[in-house]
């Protein structure tokens, strides 16, 4: 058994390597695919394993994709210039300053928002069900208001990232971007599947079924719920700082906290592919991003509806996600042990 | 175990690849030249998306039933592959991405707004197709040294300088008290630099400085200062959204303001839409059908006019206008060059000097038309109760007098 996983995960990873070579054209899209599975898989941890439904786990992506952006400009030139619009200097980087740069800035992403998480997250996660929804929803519209009137990261007038340098061919923005954004994804995921291989699972799971009497049972839940969300923060922020520079335009409630596209499609996603699994969130990414890709492209000025029908028959048909659905059907595959009368008793019953 | 879910990872993948089998090599096909644009036709920006859009085809019809384009000595047509940005920067620069390194687009038409323009700018010009666009006039694009973009509009700073020096010379030379609501947005932000450098010029004050923002639907609070501060003149900017929320709620609370500045009039359709209520307001174009420049696939900014609203069913605003003549600075650039090769049609387009209905077009080093000033409209009704935008600056073009101070609402 651990001989056949071993080869699953190796061919995923080999295709993943060799991806951006056979698929050329559509190097972006899978840069996105990558970021959005990392964004799916961080939710899932509140939202799936924990049963905190955290709509503002869009504040550290944008606050990422900002940090990595001012730090890459600020190490080399006076970031104030940089944002201003009117200035006539123009600064260009060289490929050693851009991918130093771009290095500290994504460490400073990723860590900086683990943090500020570790921080609002002792204020906030003593609120529960809907109340902690709300709140949340609130933090990524708040960081979008505040971070467009901060002139220093361009205010309104939006954040232009450094252009990618006069280095290798035509093809190296898109390539550098996507292992960027693929290792990322490897990263998040071998961090995911090993936490969730843990007691610290199992305490989330306690919380999410039933917090206080986990607390009864002598767990410190406050202490694992902080520490849940900072490890998603830790990654979305990293996801944020290369979607930064991926976009190369970063605008405070259009790219940046875009609680409205991003920070929805993120529980969609993880929704879609069945919350609290590990491959829910992938599974769920990947057949979002090709149906919103699909219907972009053969249904223009209608894909927001395309994509509605598409919500609307997943709600009714796979309530339970796309992995919650084959635990239906298959539930041996899921190493659940199925009594055959049990069973048969059970669809008598309904 | 987990090969089920393998199993739909790849199904997924297949479903990739089937979606690239649509792929098209356009560039130039046969008798064709295939430009590539990212047009908002959903989100905040879509009404002026399809202004936009519309723009582009009427001239893409005019250019081809006229003869198209001759290139060494064969006549080709234009074809516009077109997306749909959402009005969202992030789509933007991915579409832009996907019109290059999938459907091999090699030239580019303009998206709607500089915050969409910022975000493709990067990927065109990473890739060296040229772009001519319309839409986006915030000088920061100009600045970054880019190569292959090109804007036929005046940048945006210079928008509402006009109004600013217009009021400071009626107020005799001495400097006026502005108040003035931008919405948070590239554009917008931009045309407000241009009047913070109008006001530090004339020593006017700016005694007001809001920011509206994006899903702007209500300034009350703005026009509340407004209405106790008094200002000389009050400026709003926030594209179409924000002159149909300016004109709406000024008119349901009687602010009273000597002058009132604003953008995208004639795009939110002001005039039809709220009437006399928007009588006297004063707004910066890039355009206007009454200009005296001529060219001959669209004769003059009358049978323009005409001709626009003939085929779409409604006057053209000046969003509509400036993106027609992207394609006709485009086809003389390919005539000029006579090739398809990518640098020889920039350096011709670089080289461009022509005028058009639209006004003379020619670019700075940067990228940005320097030959074409802005246009001061006032929004006048008769008695009757029509109304129609006639142009008031510049003097050369004047058609009618500016009327100021706007007469009081207790005395309309």
């Amino acid at each position: 058994m651990i001989n056949k996983n071993l080869i699953i995960y190796l061919s995923i990873l080999i295709f993943g390597l060799i991806a951006p070579f056979i698929f050329p054209a559509f190097k972006v899209q899978l840069s996105i695919l990558c970021v959005l599975i990392i964004l799916a898989m961080t939710w899932n941890i509140q939202g799936g394993e924990m049963g905190y439904n955290s709509f503002g786990n869009i504040l550290f992506y944008g606050l990422g994709m900002y940090l990595c952006a001012s730090v890459q400009v600020g190490m080399f030139f006076p970031l104030a210039e940089w944002t201003e619009s009117g200035g006539e200097k123009t600064f260009v980087h060289t490929p050693a300053q851009f991918f130093q740069g771009f290095g500290v800035g994504l460490a400073v992403a990723a860590v900086v928002p683990a943090i500020v998480a570790g921080l609002i997250g002792y204020s906030i996660l003593g609120l529960r069900g809907h109340y902690f929804a709300i709140c949340t929803l609130g933090l990524g519209v708040a960081a979008g208001e505040i971070s467009g009137g901060i002139e220093i990261i361009g205010a309104g007038q939006g954040f232009t990232t450094p252009p990618f340098p006069n280095f290798g061919g035509l093809e190296a923005r898109g390539e550098f971007f996507y292992f960027c954004s693929f290792i990322s994804l490897v990263l998040t995921f071998i961090v995911v599947k090993s936490i969730y291989s843990t007691r610290f699972k199992l305490v989330l799971n306690a919380i999410r079924d039933n917090e206080d009497k986990a607390e009864a049972m002598g767990i410190q839940t406050m202490k694992y719920k902080i520490i849940g969300w900072m490890i998603s923060a830790f990654f979305c922020g990293l996801a944020g700082g290369i979607m930064g520079g991926l976009v190369g335009y970063i605008d405070s409630t259009d790219v940046a906290f875009d609680g409205r596209e991003m920070g929805v499609f993120m529980v969609l996603m993880a929704i879609l592919g069945g919350k609290g699994t590990l491959w829910g969130p992938v599974i769920g990414a990947s057949v979002f991003h090709i149906f919103k890709e699909g219907f972009w492209t053969f249904f223009l000025g209608w894909q927001y509806v395309a994509l509605g029908v598409l919500i609307v028959v997943i709600v009714i048909y796979f309530p339970e996600g796309i992995m919650g659905w084959l635990r239906e059907k298959y539930p041996e595959r899921f190493g659940e042990v199925v009594d055959e009368a049990d069973r048969k008793a059970q669809v008598e019953l309904k | 175990m987990k090969i089920k879910n393998i199993i739909i990872t790849f199904f997924s993948a297949i479903a990739l690849l089937l979606s690239t089998s649509v792929v098209s090599f356009a560039k130039v096909v046969g008798d064709k030249i295939v430009l590539g644009a990212a047009v908002s036709l959903t989100g905040k920006y879509s009404s002026n998306g399809v202004h936009t859009q519309n723009g582009y085809n009427m001239a893409v019809d005019r250019i081809n039933s006229m003869g198209g384009i001759k290139v060494g000595g064969k006549t080709y047509k234009f074809e516009i592959i077109y997306y749909d940005d959402e009005s969202n920067p992030k789509r933007a620069a991915q579409l832009a991405e996907r019109l290059i390194s999938q459907d091999g687009v090699e030239f580019m038409l303009g998206p709607y707004s500089s915050g969409l323009t910022k975000a493709m700018a990067p990927v065109t010009e990473k890739y060296g197709v040229p772009m001519v666009e319309a839409n986006g006039a915030s000088r920061s694009l100009f600045t970054k040294g880019y190569k292959y973009l090109f804007a036929v509009l005046a940048p945006a700073n210079l928008y509402l300088d006009v109004a600013i020096r217009t009021a400071v010379e009626l107020n005799g030379g001495k400097g006026v008290k502005i108040a003035q609501a931008f919405e948070q947005d590239a554009f917008s932000q931009d045309v407000r630099l241009g009047i913070l450098d109008a006001a530090k010029d004339t020593g006017s004050e700016i005694i007001i400085d809001d920011k509206l923002p994006k899903e702007l639907n209500d300034m009350a609070a703005t026009l509340v200062k407004v209405k106790q501060m008094k200002p000389d003149v009050l400026v709003v900017s926030g594209h179409t959204k924000g002159a149909l929320t300016a004109i709406r709620q000024i008119s349901e609370m009687k602010v009273d303001v000597p002058m009132l500045a604003m953008t995208h009039c004639d795009a939110a359709k002001l005039s039809k839409q709220h009437g006399k209520n928007s009588q006297y307001a004063l707004c910066a174009s890039q355009w206007h059908k009454t200009l005296t420049y001529k060219d001959k696939w669209f004769k003059d900014g009358m049978t323009y006019d005409a001709d626009f609203t003939k085929m779409f069913g409604y006057a053209p605003p000046y969003q509509a206008a400036e993106s027609s003549a992207a394609l006709l600075v485009f086809k003389d650039a390919f005539e000029r060059a006579n090739s398809f090769d990518q640098k020889k049609v920039r350096d011709a387009l670089a080289a461009t000097d022509m005028q058009t209905f639209y006004g003379n077009i020619k670019f700075a080093p940067g990228g940005q038309n320097v030959s074409k000033p802005m246009v001061l409209f006032q929004v006048m009704c008769d008695s009757s109760g029509k109304c129609e935008n006639k142009v008031v600056a510049p003097l050369k073009w004047a058609s009618a007098k500016l009327i100021h101070p706007i007469p009081k609402w207790s005395e309309r």
